[in-house]
């Protein structure tokens, strides 16, 4: 077996000022190319524990590593190839930059110190601001946008990064049904096309989809569930209902 | 400013002229990062430490320097978390370097109201030496410089912290670097403008800018040709009308701030 892209051994994160770890002795291995899925109720850690893998929250205990590096040790260098869209994302309507900008900002931290944006980059954003139907929106500033048109350019940002690893959190939340399809179909293509690794939050089962075969249910900060997608999917519609 | 040598208008008008400039371009990060309340009190932390020159007989302007970035040293962990309420660092704060400022002017030799104490307070355009000014050139082209070599890097940082990591930059050094500029460009500010003062410049003329722009360069270059022109104002406002320069610069800069809102587009509905 190859070495997995993400491995947690036995990790806890623990927000700063807290005692209570928001996740805890979490063990978890992701090999190349897989797509799963983390579902659980509110509160469950699941934002936590994506923003664990990417070091933008700093592991207490155990260890997690990233394409075959820790985290800890090398955050900025590996978060410069992990997508992200965050779940909860707020641009007031001064923010002085445009949507454009947003989007190649994504790239920054590859493009490195010292060094401009080349046209090469230019030409990544602009394919992704037309994946997602963004296009006519580039020259806006981002705050003017509404809230479902902000999570299409934060994806279009992770896109654009041509990530190793894409991290969603509820990456539907504001969109509209039309889009949510969409946007789950550019998802799914990706992952098939590049084999992208990709790890994606969901509250709505129904989201989840049909060509993801594995499934975390996390609870009270502890997996649950690992596994196949009908069984966890069972395991959790009888614990919680529907 | 008739009878006045040459070299010394150029010192004068230069000096000013820079320091709108380093307090425009700085304030564009002030304004964006909520730095204003560790602003404010680095910029009074650098009245007390000049007070406290003058008291020993030191140069004010190192021991203004020492205490600005000293605050931020301090400070900057503190606001970097937002731990503690900004107003609640200002409310306790201010007072402090306000108290030990005031204290130290007492105890200085000589009058306490001699006119370098006096202008310690709110300013003196008299009292930029050509030293002052060679200092503000070599900072502002510091300021200048850095922005320029580290655009991305700021430009992410102004846009949202979190997401500027997310893509893999390492935000701190960024944001202390800012802290540091900050405490220099205060502490030479605070000849000219005062320690009462002082902040205005890092406030006003980014905070107009802002209320026009979204493009992060030409916010800069705005705030930083704002910042010239309400010094510069604020120099003819004060020789014409006798007025001490810190207060000229503050009304020019109300003034103009107050324009830019009323007209302001972001704020139209
Ligand atoms: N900034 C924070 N400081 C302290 N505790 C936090 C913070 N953010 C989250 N927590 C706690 O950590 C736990 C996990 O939160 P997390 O945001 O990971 O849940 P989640 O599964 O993403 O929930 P949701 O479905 O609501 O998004 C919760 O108990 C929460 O109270
Ligand atoms: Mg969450």
């Amino acid at each position: 077996m190859a070495t997995p892209v993400i491995e947690l051994r036995d990790v806890s994160t623990v927000y700063e000022g807290e005692r209570v770890p928001a996740i805890r002795e979490i063990n978890l291995s992701i090999e190349l190319g897989e797509f799963v899925a983390i579902i659980g109720p509110n509160g469950a850690g699941k934002t936590t524990l994506l923003e664990t893998i990417n070091g933008l929250l700093p592991y207490t205990r155990g260890q997690v590593l990233v394409l075959g590096q820790d985290v800890a040790r090398f955050g900025p260098q590996l978060r410069s190839q992990i997508g992200y869209v965050p779940q909860e994302f707020q641009f007031d309507e001064t923010t002085p930059v445009l949507v454009r900008d947003v989007v190649l900002m994504g790239r920054y931290g590859q493009i490195g110190l010292l060094r401009r944006p080349s046209t090469e980059d230019r030409t990544r954003v602009q394919e992704a601001l037309e994946l997602l139907g963004l296009a006519e929106l580039a020259e806006r500033p981002i705050g003017k946008l509404s809230g479902g048109q902000q999570q299409k350019v934060l994806l279009a940002r992770a896109l654009a990064k041509e990530p190793k690893i894409l991290l969603l959190d509820e990456p539907f939340s504001h969109l509209d049904f039309a889009a949510r399809d969409e946007v789950a179909e550019l998802i799914a293509r990706w992952h098939r096309e590049r084999g992208l690794t990709t790890l994606i939050v969901l509250h709505d089962l129904e989201a989840i989809p049909s060509h993801c075969h594995r499934v975390v249910l996390l609870d009270g900060g502890r997996i649950r569930q690992d596994g196949a997608r009908e069984r966890v999917v069972q395991a959790f519609t009888l614990a919680y209902g529907k | 400013m008739y009878g006045l040598p040459w070299s010394l208008i150029v010192t004068l008008v230069g000096g000013a002229a820079l320091t709108g400039a380093a307090c425009g371009l700085l304030g564009t990060f002030v304004v964006r990062l909520r730095l204003s309340s560790l602003g404010f009190t680095m910029s009074h932390a650098a009245f007390a430490g000049a007070a406290l020159g003058l008291a020993l007989g030191i140069e004010p302007l190192t021991l203004a320097l020492i205490a600005s970035v000293l605050t931020a040293a301090v400070l900057g962990p503190v606001a970097e978390r937002a731990k503690l309420p900004a107003d609640v660092i200002t409310g306790v704060l201010f007072p402090l370097t306000m108290a030990l400022g005031l204290i130290f002017l007492y105890l200085a030799p000589g009058t306490a109201m001699s006119s370098s104490a006096l202008g310690l307070l709110w300013g003196s355009l008299l009292a930029m030496t050509h030293t002052d000014f060679l200092w503000l050139m070599g900072l502002t082209g510091a300021i200048v410089l850095t922005i320029g070599l580290f655009f991305k890097e700021f430009q992410a940082l102004l846009f949202d912290r979190k997401l500027a990591e997310e893509s893999g930059i390492p935000t701190r050094p960024f944001y202390y670097l800012i802290l540091f500029l900050t405490g220099a460009t205060i502490a030479l500010a605070l000849r000219l403008v005062g320690g009462l003062l002082v902040f205005v410049l890092l406030q006003s003329p980014a905070a107009t800018a802002f209320q026009f722009l979204y493009d992060l360069k030409k916010i800069f270059f705005w705030a930083a040709l704002l910042g010239v022109s309400y010094a510069g104002v604020g120099i003819a406002l004060s020789f014409a009308f006798d007025l001490p320069i810190g207060s000229a610069i503050v009304l020019v800069s109300t003034v103009g701030f107050g324009l830019a809102v009323w007209r302001s587009p972001k704020r139209r509905r």
